[in-house]
C-alpha cells in the first residue's frame, strides 16, 4: 500500500483536484483506492457527493476510539472509497495533541485499513501544524502542488528542509507545478528553471476551467473531460506518478 | 470488505424495461446503458470454488472471480490464450492466483457453463444524486453446443460501502413492490442445470445414509454402488489426464471396494467375489506407478524448496526425468484403464450388485443378517487386531511392521466411513480422529521410504542426464531429507498410537461395536 498525500502549507493551490483526480484514475486503473479527506472544508467530500460526516468525530477517530472502517463510503466510482471530511478536523490539533506519540496517530488510523486498498490518497488542510508532522510521518509520498512564483518555490524549499530535519521516515517529496497559465512569462521561467530539479514532476497542470467546472458536476475531472487539457494532465502526472513511487511498494 | 448483495429472481413474465419502470415509481433511480456479455464459467471438477462461494467467469479476454451471492469482483488477471484448462499456477502472479491456489489446490480448473446475458444497469440514487444502491438486470441464457436455452432473469442488488441502511431499504422495497424471491444460487448453477449437469460438480464423497436394520448385503450394494459411481465418473478424467486428482481418487474408491469386498466377504457369492476381487486388485496395481510419480512430482517443489543453496537449482534435471518416467508409466496405464478388461470388469460388477439381494443366499452367511451386527463385528475386530499389532512394535520393530499397520488401519478407516450413519457421531467422530492422526503418521512414515527408494532407482538414469552430477549430489541430500523426515515420523507413532489404543477409547470401541 502506499500512501500519497497532497499537501501544501498554501491554499488554493490545487491539493484537492490532485488528490480526486489521481485517486479516480488509480482506482481506473484497477487499484483498490482510499482518499481520507482530512480538509475541514470537505471539498474533496463535496466532489465526490458524499456529506461531511464522520461518526464520532476526528477526535476518537485519532484517538483509536472509532473504528475507521466503519466509516468508510463508497463513492459513484468503482473501487474508490473515502473516509469523509468532518468540520471537527478543524480541531485536529488539539486532539492529536492529547495523545502519546502525536506523530504517529495519522498512521495507525491508515494501518487498521491497509489490507484492503493498493493505494491511499490524503487531501491534507492547508497548514503546517501537529496535523502536518503527523501526515509527513503517514506519507510514502507528499505530493506538493506548486504555484509558480517565486514565494512559492521558498516555501517549496522551506518544506524540503523541515520534512528532511524533522520527520524520522520521511517521505519521498514530489512537487508538480499547478494552474500553469502558458500565456504569463512568469510561469514559464519559473517552469523552466526549476523542472530540472529531482523533487519537480516534468507534468504540469494547466489552469483550466474544466478543473473549476468539478464541482459543478461534483465529479473527477477525468470523469466528464477525460480529454481536455487538464484531463490528460492528470492522466499524465498519475502515469508519472505511478513510475516514481513504483519501487516505493 | 464485503458489500451487502442478494440476487432476487423475475417473474418470467416481466420484461427487464417493466422492471425498470415499476423501480422508477418507487425510487429516484438512473437507468444505464444495456449491454450483452458472453461468459464461459471455470471450477473443478468437484466443484471447489462454487463449494467456497465463488465463481470464476471468463469474458473478453479476462479471468474474473467474483463473491457468488454479490458477483462483485474480487480479484481478475488475463485468461491465458488458448486455455481449456487451468492449474493455478498457469495464471500471471497476482490477486486471482493467490486467492484462487489454496481453494483449487492441484486440481484443474475447467469450463462447466457458458452464459450470454443482457445486463441493465439501473443505479439507485439519495436526495444529492449519490448512488446509494446499485441494481442490475440480468437476462441470461445458457450457451449448450449451438444451442441457446433462456434462464431464468435475475435481479442483483448491491450496496454500497457506508450505505447499508439503504441497502435494505431498497432491497425491502423490492420484495415487497414486486413480489420478489431471492435466487438459489449463482447464475452458473442454471446454467449447468439446463445443459443436464449437476451444479457444484460431482463430489467423490461416499455420503451413506444406511439404515441400521438394513440386510447387510442391501447395504454392500448401497456402498459398491457409490463406489462403482466414483470410479465411473473419474475414469475420463484420467484417461484424459485433465489433473491428478481424477487418478486419486479413482483409486481411493478403488481401494474401499476391495475393503469392502474383503469385510464384508460374506453378503457376496464367493466364487465371482473371488474374481472380482483379483480384477480390482490389478486395477490398483495398474494405477500405482502413475499415481507414486504424481505424488512425486506434487511435492517435487517442496522438496526442492528445502535443498540447502543452489542444490534446489540442480536437482532440476531431475524433475525431468520423472516427467518422462511419468509419461511412459501413464501411457501404459491408460492403454490397460481404457481396455474392453476394464469395462467388462465394472460392467459385470454392476450386474452382480444388481441381482445380490435376491440371489440364493447359500455361501452368503452374513447376506440377511441386519448391517449394525455385520458391520459393528468387523470394525470390533479390526480395531483389536490394530490394538494388537501396535502393541508389539517398539523401537527394533522392522517398517514392515508399521507398513502391515497402516494397512489395517486403512481397512479401519474405510469401514468406520461405509458404516457412520449407523453408529453415534460421539463415538464415530473421536475414533475416526484418533486413526487419522496415527494414519498421518504411518502414512508419512510410507511415503517418504518410497519416494526415497524411487530417487534411488533412478540415480544411474540421472547420472548419465546433462548437469546429472549436481543433480545426483542434490538428490543425495533430498533422499537424506526423506529418510530423516521418516524418522521423524516413527518417533511420532509411540504417541499417536497411545491415544488410538487407550484404555477408555477401547472401552467405546468394544461398547459401540462388538
Amino acid at each position: 500500500m502506499t500512501v500519497v498525500a497532497a499537501y501544501n502549507i498554501k491554499g488554493g493551490v490545487g491539493k484537492t483536484s490532485v488528490s480526486v483526480n489521481l485517486a479516480w484514475l488509480a482506482a481506473q486503473g484497477g487499484a483498490r483506492v482510499l482518499l481520507w479527506d482530512l480538509d475541514p472544508q470537505g471539498a474533496a467530500t463535496y466532489l465526490l457527493r458524499i456529506k461531511p460526516k464522520v461518526k464520532g468525530g476526528g477526535r476518537r477517530l485519532v484517538h483509536g476510539k472509532s473504528d475507521p472502517a466503519a466509516l468508510l463510503k463508497g463513492t459513484d466510482h468503482e473501487r474508490l472509497d473515502l473516509l469523509p471530511a468532518d468540520f471537527s478536523y478543524r480541531n485536529m490539533d488539539l486532539a492529536l495533541d492529547e495523545t502519546k506519540r502525536p506523530t504517529r496517530r495519522l498512521a495507525r488510523v491508515i494501518d487498521k485499513l491497509a489490507g484492503d486498498y493498493d493505494h491511499v490518497f490524503l487531501d491534507c488542510p492547508p497548514a503546517i501544524s501537529l496535523a502536518s508532522e503527523s501526515i509527513f510521518e503517514a506519507a510514502d509520498v507528499l505530493l506538493v502542488p506548486l504555484i509558480p512564483s517565486p514565494l512559492s518555490l521558498r516555501t517549496y524549499e522551506q518544506l524540503r528542509r523541515f520534512v528532511a530535519a524533522e520527520v524520522p521516515d520521511p517521505p519521498m517529496i514530489l512537487a508538480f507545478f499547478s494552474m500553469i497559465d502558458g500565456r504569463r512569462r512568469l510561469h514559464r521561467e519559473v517552469v523552466e528553471q526549476l523542472s530540472a530539479d529531482n523533487g519537480v514532476l516534468r507534468t504540469s497542470i494547466p489552469s483550466a476551467s474544466d478543473v473549476e467546472r468539478m464541482a459543478v458536476h461534483r465529479r473527477p475531472l477525468a470523469a466528464f473531460a477525460a480529454h481536455g487539457t487538464a484531463g490528460r494532465a492528470y492522466a499524465q502526472l498519475w502515469e508519472e506518478l505511478r513510475e516514481r513511487i513504483a519501487p516505493a511498494q | 470488505m464485503t458489500l451487502p448483495a442478494t440476487q432476487l429472481l423475475l417473474p418470467a413474465d416481466v420484461p427487464a424495461a417493466a422492471v425498470a419502470d415499476a423501480l422508477a415509481a418507487e425510487l429516484a433511480i438512473v437507468t444505464q446503458r444495456a449491454h450483452a456479455i458472453d461468459r464461459t464459467f471455470w471450477d473443478t471438477f468437484d466443484g471447489r470454488l462454487r463449494d467456497a462461494g465463488l465463481t470464476l467467469s471468463a469474458g473478453a479476454g479476462r479471468l474474473v472471480l467474483a463473491d457468488g451471492a454479490a458477483s462483485a469482483e474480487e480479484a481478475s488477471a488475463a485468461l491465458p490464450p488458448r486455455a481449456t484448462r487451468l492449474f493455478a499456477q498457469d495464471l500471471p502472479e497476482g490477486p486471482l492466483r493467490e486467492r484462487l491456489a489454496p481453494v483449487v489446490q492441484m486440481r484443474a480448473l475447467t469450463p462447466v457453463a457458458r452464459v450470454r446475458s443482457r445486463h441493465l444497469p439501473i443505479n439507485v440514487l439519495d436526495e444529492i444524486g449519490k448512488i446509494v444502491v446499485r441494481l442490475r438486470v440480468e437476462e441470461p441464457a445458457a450457451q449448450i453446443g449451438k444451442t441457446t436455452e433462456p434462464l431464468p432473469a435475475r435481479l442483483h442488488v448491491t450496496g454500497v460501502l457506508g450505505y447499508d441502511r439503504d441497502f435494505e431499504r431498497v432491497r425491502a422495497q423490492l420484495v415487497e413492490l414486486l413480489g420478489l424471491v431471492p435466487a438459489r444460487g449463482p447464475v452458473q448453477d442454471d446454467a449447468v442445470r439446463a445443459a443436464g449437469g449437476r451444479p457444484g460438480g460431482t463430489s467423490s464423497k461416499l455420503r451413506l445414509a444406511l439404515g441400521a436394520d438394513e440386510r447387510a448385503d442391501a447395504a454392500a450394494v448401497a456402498i459398491a454402488r457409490r463406489l462403482l459411481e466414483v470410479v465411473e465418473a473419474n475414469l475420463p478424467g484420467t484417461l484424459a489426464d485433465v489433473d491428478s486428482e481424477f487418478l486419486h481418487d479413482l483409486r481411493v474408491a478403488v481401494r474401499r471396494s476391495r475393503a469392502l469386498q474383503r469385510e464384508l466377504a460374506g453378503v457376496f457369492p464367493p466364487e465371482p467375489l473371488r474374481v472380482f476381487r483379483s480384477g480390482f486388485r490389478e486395477l490398483q496395481a495398474i494405477t500405482g506407478p502413475t499415481r507414486d510419480l504424481d505424488v512425486q512430482l506434487l511435492e517435487f517443489d517442496e522438496l526442492a524448496a528445502g535443498l540447502p543453496g543452489t542444490e534446489a537449482a540442480d536437482v532440476q534435471p531431475l524433475r525431468r526425468l520423472l516427467e518422462e518416467h511419468l509419461r511412459i508409466a501413464r501411457r501404459v496405464m491408460v492403454a490397460e484403464l481404457g481396455s474392453d478388461a476394464t469395462r467388462a470388469l465394472l460392467h459385470n460388477w454392476a450386474q452382480v450388485l444388481d441381482g445380490l439381494v435376491e440371489s440364493d443366499e447359500s455361501g452368503r452367511p452374513d447376506a440377511a443378517r441386519p448391517v449394525t451386527d455385520v458391520a459393528g463385528e468387523r470394525i470390533w475386530r479390526v480395531y483389536r487386531h490394530m490394538v494388537k499389532m501396535g502393541s508389539r512394535i517398539g523401537a527394533g520393530s522392522p517398517a514392515e511392521a508399521l507398513h502391515d499397520l497402516r494397512k489395517k488401519g486403512k481397512e479401519l478407516r474405510y469401514l468406520l466411513e461405509f458404516f457412520a450413519s449407523l453408529y453415534p457421531e460421539e463415538v464415530v467422530k473421536p475414533m475416526v480422529g484418533s486413526l487419522k492422526a496415527l494414519q498421518d503418521v504411518l502414512g508419512r512414515f510410507q511415503d517418504r521410504e518410497i519416494q526415497a527408494d524411487l530417487l534411488r532407482s533412478l540415480g544411474d538414469e540421472v547420472a548419465a542426464l546433462e548437469g546429472g552430477a549436481p543433480a545426483l549430489m542434490a538428490m543425495g541430500v533430498l533422499v537424506q531429507q526423506l529418510l530423516a523426515d521418516q524418522a521423524v515420523a516413527r518417533a511420532q507413532f509411540t504417541e499417536r498410537f497411545t491415544v488410538f489404543a487407550a484404555k477408555e477409547q477401547r472401552k467405546i470401541v468394544k461398547k459401540t461395536f462388538s
